[in-house]
């Protein structure tokens, strides 16, 4: 029995009851921190998968900025706990459909993806193990230089940026508190 | 998993750095109160122990003996964990900054022996900020599960502080990362060997001035620390985030608060400061010019609390946004100038 | 080693249950954060696919998933503040006037 076997099965147990968690809880600050719980363990399994880098910037980005967010307004909002009144647009036979709905798209994809045959991906698990950062780096930003070279993903990396900064001044704008002029 | 005397080693230098992160927790406690004391024309603490020294263990006495209270209103769940996030993010930080070489244990072990630190990740730089990132919630869930409007205030300034300065934090580390071009900790310190003109060590310092300016005031803004320090101010806010807190929660964000500190100094001796290199010291007494460097800036931090006033909340985030963030990019622009101009 | 079904089997559970928490739960904010569960789901597809043919890009492109999801949850959550201001509450059920 390898070690990361027991590590797999024990993050993946983590994450998804984490998930189940967040969906599952009244209180939204609670929903938040079984949140950040899975990302913990989705970064555990991307450790397993040999993607370092991954797994640190899911705890940067995800658990360390986009949750901070997410709790800054949950905080001021100050939403305690759900209201109860929620059956207004969609009435109890709604929510029933769409819990039915919900369980019948987990059976359906996980009956289709344990079928996917192992011969359809390149049978190499202890190969190459790339986890290094600079064959990131390589692959992110390399200008091809001579012709048949393949260029990097400059492009959408500073499209990324800009989207970035669009969502800072949109996310600014739209937050703001109408001025009576 | 095989039981090798590797093993054994390895787990019990885990055990002895986890040892000395506390006891140099309790170090600073005693290092505070006597330099705070003789900036200000007194003595200090001098009756328990030789000089005070034991005053740091009278003080974890007194706050294990004490009560610990719960505000009937505070959320259970979060008013417990929020201590503890808090001071696992400042230990786990400390787990992939190198402070030697290898050692064999007086020739107990084989030859290369175990490396001196708990491990090195090739992302090691990441961790450290990733680490520090999540310490933010021990301070974000303390104010608010405490049902209390200091907390809450302190809370809220204390975080939205941590991370504006964390993007300077990451800025200087990335102008670092690029002159090493590697991400391991261990990997830049061993980038900064050799000397120029045969005295001037090849620490980063001094091609990297700014960077490390910038770094350690991010690092004291991070760390919550004077002159930054307005989310914990006594005289506004009661005692911010930890107003609510009493024996053993208290006495936990202490700890993590000194424990950042020593990592985030350990980091700066890292990357700027040569790590554990340094003339005269034979390879396997490395890690005394480690402590000695951290020991240094660790000095410097107190001496600042006690010497610079204390920054409005205002012009503290003003200066992280306007002036930092974008000395921090410049630095950032100009390293890699300066590298692409070398090669 | 682990086979790659089981990670994608994980993913799609993963995928399932953000779905059933967008549909399930009347309140803005744990359905944005269902939505994030959804997009990590995908992410772990990426990585696990990527590392079982050997190159790096399943790892570049979570990099750009988890950007673009930051600056979603940033409109998001600037939405929610905007409705919340209006309304006073968190429930899409209070947000009708468009329907017919």
């Amino acid at each position: 029995m390898d070690g990361s076997v027991i590590g797999f099965y024990v993050l993946a147990a983590v994450t998804v009851l984490a998930s189940l968690g967040v969906i599952g809880q009244r209180n939204p600050m609670y929903s938040v921190m079984l949140l950040i719980v899975s990302f913990g363990g989705l970064s555990g399994l991307y450790v397993l998968l040999d993607a370092p880098f991954s797994a640190v910037t899911q705890i940067i980005i995800y658990a360390g900025a986009i949750m901070v967010l997410f709790l800054f307004v949950v905080m001021l909002l100050n939403a305690s706990k759900e209201e109860v009144a929620r059956t207004v647009a969609l009435g109890p036979g709604g929510m029933r459909m769409a819990a039915v709905l919900s369980v019948l798209l987990g059976i359906e994809m996980l009956w289709a993806l344990s079928r996917v045959p192992s011969s359809w991906f390149a049978q190499d698990p202890s190969a190459t193990a790339i986890s290094d950062v600079r064959q990131i780096g390589i692959r992110l930003f390399k200008t091809a230089t001579e012709p048949g070279e393949q260029w990097g993903h400059v492009f959408a990396f500073e499209a990324t940026s800009i989207l970035i900064l669009v969502a800072m001044v949109g996310a600014v704008v739209i937050a703001r508190k109408e001025r009576s002029s | 998993m095989t039981f090798s005397p590797e093993l054994a080693a390895h787990l019990g230098l885990i055990f002895v750095i986890f040892n000395m992160l506390v006891l140099s927790a309790a170090f600073m406690v005693w290092l505070e109160r006597k330099v705070c004391a003789y900036i200000q024309d007194r003595v200090g603490p001098n009756r328990v122990g030789f000089e005070g020294a034991l005053q740091p263990f009278a003080d974890v006495i007194k706050l294990l003996l004490k009560e610990p209270l719960r505000p009937k209103a505070a959320d259970a769940v979060l008013f417990t964990l929020a201590p503890i996030i808090s001071t696992a993010a400042a230990f786990a930080a400390f787990s992939v900054v190198p402070f030697g070489t290898s050692t064999t244990l007086f020739g107990l072990l084989d030859e290369p022996g175990i490396p001196l630190h708990v491990t090195d990740v090739n992302v090691a730089v990441l961790v450290v900020f990733a680490i520090a990132s999540m310490g933010v919630y021990g301070i974000v869930l303390a104010g608010w599960s405490s049902n209390s409007k200091y907390a809450l205030l302190g809370a809220l300034r204390s975080s939205a502080q941590m991370i504006s300065y964390e993007l300077s934090y990451g800025m200087a580390l990335a102008a670092v990362i690029l002159m090493a071009s590697s991400l391991s900790l261990r990997e830049i310190v061993l980038q900064q060997q050799g000397y120029w003109l045969g005295f001037i060590p090849k620490w980063y310092v001094f091609p990297q001035f700014l960077g490390f300016l910038i770094f350690m005031t991010a690092g004291v803004a991070e760390t919550n620390r004077a002159p930054f320090d307005f989310p914990e101010a006594e005289q506004e806010l009661v005692a911010g985030y930890h107003t609510e807190y009493s024996s053993m929660g208290f006495a936990m964000f202490f700890l993590a608060e000194y424990v950042n500190m020593v990592t985030v100094s350990a980091v700066a001796t890292s990357m700027y400061l040569g790590g554990w290199l340094g003339p005269f010291l034979p390879d396997w007494l490395a890690w005394i010019w480690f402590l000695v460097k951290v020991f240094a800036i660790l000095f410097f931090y107190v001496w600042m609390r006690w010497t610079l006033p204390r920054l409005r909340y205002d012009q503290l985030m003003e200066f992280g946004w306007k002036w930092l963030l974008p000395a921090s990019v410049l630095n950032l622009i100009f390293t890699a100038a300066l590298v692409l101009w070398m090669q | 080693m682990i086979p790659l079904n089981h990670y994608l089997i994980l993913s799609g559970l993963l995928f399932a249950i953000g779905t059933a928490g967008v549909f399930l739960r009347r309140n803005l904010i744990t359905m944005l954060l269902s939505v994030e569960i959804m997009l990590n789901a995908v992410n772990l597809t990426f990585v696990a696919v990527g590392r079982y043919w050997g190159t790096v890009d399943g790892q570049i492109i979570t990099f750009f998933v988890m950007t673009v999801a930051a600056a979603e949850a940033a409109v998001g959550l600037a939405l929610v503040i905007a409705l919340f201001r209006h309304r006073e509450t968190l429930s899409p059920d209070a947000f009708t006037a468009l329907k017919w």
